[in-house]
């Protein structure tokens, strides 16, 4: 099995100690043309003030 | 996996298991089409070696290896970062500009920076769709060192473009905060501490003052807009404060905030990079913080570069930034204009002279630079082909990013990222908050709101 973790290996704040399916695999999809900055995240919420 | 297991599971896409260090679940992943599915980790040999799993996900594979691909080679810049001047008023250590250009450089004059817009709008009103308009986001250095420029173009562009504005918040006074909220402009801050000792190890004024106390204002004073941010550069100085981080920036209602690594393109930020295990010990217990600050007030703080790796995961078309993937937005997705006209794959490389694409007032434009070798040595940076990221499970969750970084810091294109660890357990986190079902809590709501389900196993 390939590790992805590193000697440091934080837990989540609650991990589920039953499984709730045995399987989860979901994908999304949608259009992505125009997505994408790098540094510094859009807000495209209107203005609330 | 051994070479017998991949024998059994026949001809076609296969598997690759990953400890993610959750109690019941572990990964599979192929990595070519950034298909994941968590599994009871009893029962990984069955689910990779055959069965229904993947049969489904073999019916599927060849469309969401064409959506990867297309994700990947065939999007058109819609965004451009504007650098209208090289001077900013604070010495950060780790800025990726040179210190020079900062403190002696330049401001790109008004018409310079006008007839800059009308070029970059006829440009992308040559490849995007007449309904959306492009994003063009001031950045630095200070672009407020250079206010009046900035805010003509704002008027002058408002039809044009959808603005936003990096500032490191000392010169957002009342005047400049009213202009831009009254355009609905995107405002991100910068603080690097919870309180001004903290902040001052990484951003001051060339004359060593504190400027914690007048972003802290400027925070003050943004509560209750709906378009602004706060990016904290992790390093070394401030990695045992990033939740007290979190904690100020929830109370101060920030909607968003970004808890960056520091980049090491230069070598005054590899003085103060964190070693990859103790950014991410800090970096959950960050995050840990703003889920239980979730659900104590029902108001989430979205992290959004962490967001973007979970809905990288989710949701590879629908991210938001461009630097997890490879090859990265810079020069693909988006460009970066230098306060001397020089177009640059991405603000990371303005202060490094080989990466200029031409000018964008020269003939050829933007078309020229986006087909030049500078560009392209970034736009071919592809983790499929280079080791360690060629055999990683991962490697389309994460991009090893940042070029910028891998070429300057270590030795080149085909090399990782500086942050490769903290990558693989920044995944695992994001695959343990998908198999204890909440991911959601850690993301913009409605952040799915123009997807469809594509792949769902139980409806398989």
């Amino acid at each position: 099995m390939q590790q992805t973790k590193s000697k440091q290996h934080p837990q989540t704040a609650a991990t589920v100690s039953a499984a709730p399916a045995p399987i989860i695999a979901v994908r999304k999809s949608c259009n992505p043309d125009g997505i994408g900055l790098s540094h510094y995240v859009l807000m495209d919420k209107k203005v609330a003030k | 996996m051994t070479v017998e297991a991949l024998s059994r599971a026949g001809n076609g896409p296969a598997f690759i298991p990953v400890d993610i260090g959750h109690d019941v679940y572990a990964a599979v992943t192929d990595p070519n089409t950034a298909f994941w599915a968590l599994v009871d980790k009893t029962r990984i040999h069955e689910e990779i070696t055959g069965g229904p799993l993947l049969d489904s996900y073999r019916a599927k594979a060849d469309s969401f290896a064409r959506e990867l691909h297309a994700l990947r080679f065939e999007l058109k810049p819609s965004g451009v970062y504007l650098n209208p001047t090289e001077r900013c008023n604070l010495n950060c250590t780790y800025c990726y500009l040179p210190g020079e250009q900062r403190s002696n450089g330049s401001h790109m004059p008004p018409e310079t920076l006008n007839a800059s817009l009308g070029k970059l709008r006829d440009y992308f009103r040559s490849v995007m769709p007449e309904e959306r308009k492009p994003r063009a986001i001031f950045h630095g250095a200070e672009p407020l060192m250079n206010k009046e420029a900035v805010f003509s173009a704002i008027d002058a562009f408002s039809e044009d473009f959808v603005f936003g504005l990096q500032t490191n918040g000392t010169l957002l006074d009342d005047a400049a905060l009213e202009f831009l909220t009254s355009r609905n402009v995107s405002i991100g801050l910068s603080l690097d501490g919870p309180f001004a000792g903290i902040t001052d190890a990484t951003r001051k004024t060339w004359g060593g003052k504190s400027v914690h106390d007048k972003v802290l204002a400027a925070m003050k004073k943004l509560k209750g807009y709906g378009s602004w941010s706060v990016i904290t550069t992790c390093t070394t100085e401030n990695l045992p404060y990033l939740t007290q981080m979190v904690e100020l920036f929830h109370a101060s209602e920030v909607p968003t905030c970004m808890l960056n690594t520091v980049r090491c393109t230069l070598p005054g930020a590899r003085g103060v990079k964190p070693a990859d295990g103790d950014m991410a010990k800090s970096f959950f217990a960050a995050m840990d913080r703003t889920h239980e600050l979730y659900r104590e007030t029902g108001r989430k703080l979205i992290v959004a570069n962490f967001a973007n790796i979970l809905i990288g995961i989710l949701a590879p078309t629908a991210r938001r930034l461009m630097c997890d993937i490879s090859p990265c937005g810079g020069g693909r997705a988006f460009f970066a204009l230098a306060a001397d006209g020089g177009l640059y794959p991405c603000s990371e490389f303005i202060g490094l002279p080989r990466f200029n694409g031409g000018n964008l007032l020269a003939e050829g434009g933007v078309e020229a630079a986006l087909a030049s070798a500078a560009f392209q040595t970034v736009t071919t940076r592809d983790v499929d082909t280079f080791s360690p990221c060629g055999d990683c499970a991962i490697r389309h969750f994460c991009g090893s990013p940042c070029p910028a970084e891998a070429y300057e810091m270590n030795g080149g294109m085909e090399k990782t990222g500086a942050f490769c660890e903290f990558y693989k357990e920044q995944v695992n986190y994001a695959l343990r908050l998908i198999a204890d079902g909440k991911a959601n809590d850690y993301l913009w709501d409605g952040w799915d709101g123009d997807t469809e389900t594509v792949f769902n196993h139980a409806l398989n």
